[in-house]
């Protein structure tokens, strides 16, 4: 189990270096610089402004040689005039050159500057990263229960009443992307012109104060894109597990049909739904980026919206190394969960 | 006139004299007068006097204290000379004031200069600094900071400064940098201007949203981070794209409580909802806001529809639309380099038809020569050539451009879309083969002088003559013209040099003439600038060009 896990952390940094690389030589591309360097100095500023503004902070470097300086593993990029240091990558503001030192990348533990947001790229993860676990938790809370009750019913007894209205309300609640039922449930629901006002079509006191009304349309929205989807997956497990050999045996034995599904069939149906339920998360990682613009709920997605849409090279670096943990981590949790669920399955 | 009033006219320059005569004489409108008047260094007040009227006076009062929650994007804050947005300005202007102020009605107000004079070709201004005034770590504000401001912002080689553009009449050429002698400190509270030309644009430039004086300790490029300012708040909280707080500086005796200048608000609230307006109604509805930015198009509508205040002011805010002269497409032909495209591009568009779809029918149609009726100099009596697409498409036969495609770029959003796609489809009307091409904001601006075909928004400023300077002016940085002509030029510098108004207006008359001969640019409607705000406050009316005036800005008195 131990060497598992650790042979799963070792594809986790390799994964971690590829993609930051990648995402490292798309930002670096020479318009995108030069969008970067307009959105920090000034928005029509002249080419010969750009070039220089690019030179004087290092980013006509070769390619190697600035990821290298994001990693940590070569000093950073400083300027000098008159053989005295003017400028240094490493001093962000409010620290001076010499306290800065010349390394200052992944591995000092330093994440970098967000141009964007002027603040240290850990720092906004952080407080923007806890947002979404906010909205994420109350998400798995509402989506979880929600989805294993609709697909256990309707698993319950194939091709019933039961099951095709539950099956018609999982398949229509998937098929709705998050952009099309946000705006629906804005406009239904919290919308002061027409129909109930019940709830709010902003969640910006959320990132404060959660509150029923200020709440509910996000998460709703997110929870329902995946709760179809998991309900399916619980039905047909269900389904199967219904029609199973020893499911039988207990019906002739006399068994109350309340006890099969409790005792004998929902241990065994959950197997496949919780591999899911660990795969979805990662998947949300999409609807939030989607719903947290929609309702002005300002966590990760929305940053990784800002990062990209103005070329923040350090920030989207940090995304990146956020969403493969994320991924990779609910991996990890799934295929050890796995194991304890199922007997029959074992990892070296 | 009483006799206190003819006293006071003793000392004022000649030239606002002459304005108050063409005043009554209904040569000039009062707007006009005061704009001219004040930027020659006479006060609004004399100004007023000078012409027999009274400075319009806030109706309601407000009462002291209270929160404001204000819907604007917060950017991330950066060197002031560089700014780029007005709203980087308004947080700022919580600690960082202006020398001058220019108001909605035209006018020139000192604020940290307590006066200023031009001689009388305006080629040397005298500035007198407010006595008084210091800094919120306890140094007085002097001559030397204010001379310390203009060469910062005289530097035309700092990468993204724009104020180099404005004061460009004591920018070296040579070395780009303040010219020797050109910024003269003459004792504490004096600094004299000797221009290399004259100019009357100078104080207008240094009322300008860049133009925000800051200490010489100050690291312009962390702003946030250290508040060294003259104003009365500070920022105690701010986030990019999230919020920024204002809170006021209680250890600090700002200068303006003991000139009656207000600061009523302890706290005011920047809250970011990104630019899509249906967040704007969602906000409102939620009490989440008490004022937002700007409401446009169909939107307004719906903010009166939500019992809100509107506040509404005919603006220079405008569009061009307008080629390229010096773009090439992919065989190296010079698209629009035959003036007969250009007049047949111009001739073929309605700019009422723009205006209404683009804006909804708030503003007023203009000339296509980016000079109106909000600008001192404009002459009316030169209008666009009219409209006409039979004849436009003619002439685009005679040029041979009947059958070449054209690409006409715009930027991805309300207004600026919706007036671009009205330019293409009266363009398709008219017989030209149009490709219609969208840019999302993020992408648009890194080549947007560049391209052959697209349009781009301008702010209001106060003179007609500015916007010519900065964008039309041979070789200038924001010429998305490609357009040169040495004789619009030539005509350019004499205005800028008279301070008649009839001698200067003449001049105007030709400089519009030749935009419009020309084809340089669609220029399709001025916009009324619109925002919406809850009732129950003071001070919150649109600026006409977006200035910050916190300091204004209060809950209305119960």
């Amino acid at each position: 189990m131990g060497l598992f896990i650790l042979r799963r952390l070792g594809v986790m940094i390799l994964t971690a270096l590829c993609l930051t690389f990648i995402v490292f030589t798309l930002t670096n591309l020479e318009p995108n610089l030069e969008k970067l360097a307009k959105n920090q100095a000034n928005a029509r500023m002249t080419d010969d402004q750009v070039i220089s503004w690019l030179d004087n902070r290092g980013y006509n470097d070769p390619m190697l040689i600035k990821y290298g300086r994001w990693l940590g593993v070569l000093p950073h990029f400083t300027r000098e005039e008159d053989g005295e240091v003017v400028y240094s990558r490493c001093a962000t503001p409010g620290t001076t050159i010499e306290e800065a030192g010349s390394f200052c990348g992944v591995l000092q533990g330093n994440w970098g500057w967000s141009t964007v947001f002027q603040n240290e790229v850990l720092e906004i993860l952080g407080v923007r990263g806890w947002q979404t676990a906010k909205l994420m938790f109350f998400v798995m809370l509402v989506m979880v229960p929600g989805a294993l009750i609709v697909g256990v019913l309707a698993g319950m007894k194939e091709g019933s009443k039961l099951d095709r209205s539950l099956s018609t309300f999982s398949i229509g609640t998937t098929a709705t992307p998050e952009y099309v039922s946000g705006v629906i449930f804005i406009s239904l629901l919290a919308s002061p012109m027409i129909g109930p006002n019940w709830f709010v079509g902003s969640a910006q006191t959320a990132m404060d104060n959660i509150t029923f009304e200020n709440f509910t349309l996000p998460v709703l929205t997110i929870a329902l894109y995946g709760m179809g989807y998991i309900a399916r997956m619980t039905r047909a497990s269900m389904t199967e597990v219904m029609t199973a050999q020893y499911i039988r045996t207990a019906r002739l034995k006399g068994v109350s049909f309340q006890q099969i599904v409790l005792k004998h069939a929902l241990r065994n149906a959950l197997i496949a739904p919780f591999t899911v339920i660990m795969l979805q998360l990662p998947w949300l990682l999409n609807g939030v980026v989607i719903v947290e613009t929609l309702f002005n709920f300002k966590g990760f997605g929305w940053t990784l919206v800002q990062a990209a849409g103005n070329n923040d090279i350090e920030l989207l670096l940090g995304v990146s190394i956020i969403s493969v943990v994320v991924v990779l981590v609910t991996q990890l949790i799934s295929d050890i969960g796995y194991v304890f669920l199922n007997p029959r399955i074992r990892i070296a | 006139m009483t006799k206190h009033d003819v006293k006071n006219m003793q000392g004022v320059h000649h030239g606002a004299l002459m304005y108050a005569q063409e005043y009554k004489d209904g040569l000039m409108d009062r707007r006009e007068f005061l704009s001219r008047a004040t930027a020659l260094g006479v006060t609004t007040a004399t100004a007023y006097a000078l012409i027999g009227s009274e400075p319009a006076k806030a109706a309601a009062h407000a009462q002291q204290g209270g929160t404001l929650r204000y819907q604007m994007e917060v950017r991330a804050p950066k060197d002031p000379r560089t700014f780029d947005w007005t709203q980087l300005a308004t947080v700022t202007a919580g600690w960082l004031e202006y020398l001058v102020e220019y108001n909605s009605d035209g006018s020139f107000n000192p604020m940290l200069l307590e006066s200023w004079e031009a001689n009388d070709d305006a080629s040397v201004y005298t500035l007198k600094v407010r006595p008084g005034v210091t800094w919120n770590n306890g140094d007085p504000f002097t001559a030397e900071h204010v001379a310390f401001n203009f060469t910062r912002w005289a530097d035309g080689t700092a990468e993204g400064n724009s104020m180099a553009a404005r004061v460009a009449s004591l920018v070296d050429p040579e070395t780009n940098q303040a010219a020797e002698g050109a910024i003269e400190v003459v004792d504490d509270l004096t600094v004299r201007l000797n221009l290399l030309n004259p100019d009357i644009t100078i104080i207008p430039g240094i009322s300008d949203y860049p133009a925000a004086v800051i200490h010489p300790d100050q690291d312009p490029n962390n702003t946030i981070g250290q508040q060294l300012g003259t104003g009365p708040y500070l920022c105690t909280q701010h986030e990019v794209g999230v919020r920024a707080t204002l809170e006021r500086n209680t250890d600090h005796d700002w200068w303006g409580y003991a000139a009656g200048k207000g600061a009523y608000l302890d706290r005011i609230e920047f809250i970011d909802y990104g630019t899509d307006p249906s967040a704007f109604v969602a906000a409102y509805a939620a009490d989440e806001i008490d004022l937002n930015w700007e409401s446009v198009g169909e939107y307004v509508e719906l903010f009166d529809g939500l019992g809100l205040v509107r506040s509404e002011i005919p603006s220079g805010f405008t569009i061009v639309i307008r080629p390229n002269q010096l773009a090439t497409d992919a065989d190296g032909k010079v698209i629009f380099e035959d003036k007969r495209v250009r007049q047949a591009i111009a001739m073929a568009v309605d700019n009422e038809v723009c205006l209404e779809l683009g804006m909804a029918g708030y503003g007023i149609p203009a000339d296509n020569c980016h000079v109106g009726p909000m600008h001192p100099e404009h002459a009316p009596e030169v209008t666009r050539i009219p409209y006409d697409p039979e004849r436009a498409f003619e002439l685009l036969q005679e040029a041979g451009m009947a059958d070449y495609e054209f690409e006409l770029i715009s930027i991805d959003d309300d207004w600026r879309r919706n007036t671009t796609d009205a330019v293409a489809a009266q363009l398709r009307d008219a017989g030209f083969n149009i490709k219609r091409t969208i840019l999302p904001g993020s992408t648009f601006w890194n080549d947007w002088t560049k391209y052959a075909f697209s349009s781009t928004n301008w702010n209001h400023r106060p003179l007609g003559v500015q916007v010519l300077g900065l964008a039309y002016r041979t070789g200038v940085a924001w010429n998305e013209f490609g357009w040169s002509n040495p004789e619009f030029d030539a005509l350019l510098n004499e205005a800028n040099a008279i301070a008649d108004a009839d001698a200067r207006r003449e001049v105007m008359a030709k400089i519009q003439a030749i935009v419009i001969e020309e084809g340089v640019t669609i220029q399709p409607y001025w916009r009324s600038a619109i925002r919406h705000h809850k009732p129950g406050f003071v001070g919150l009316e649109r600026h006409v060009a977006d200035l910050p005036q916190l300091y204004k800005m209060g809950i209305a008195a119960s």
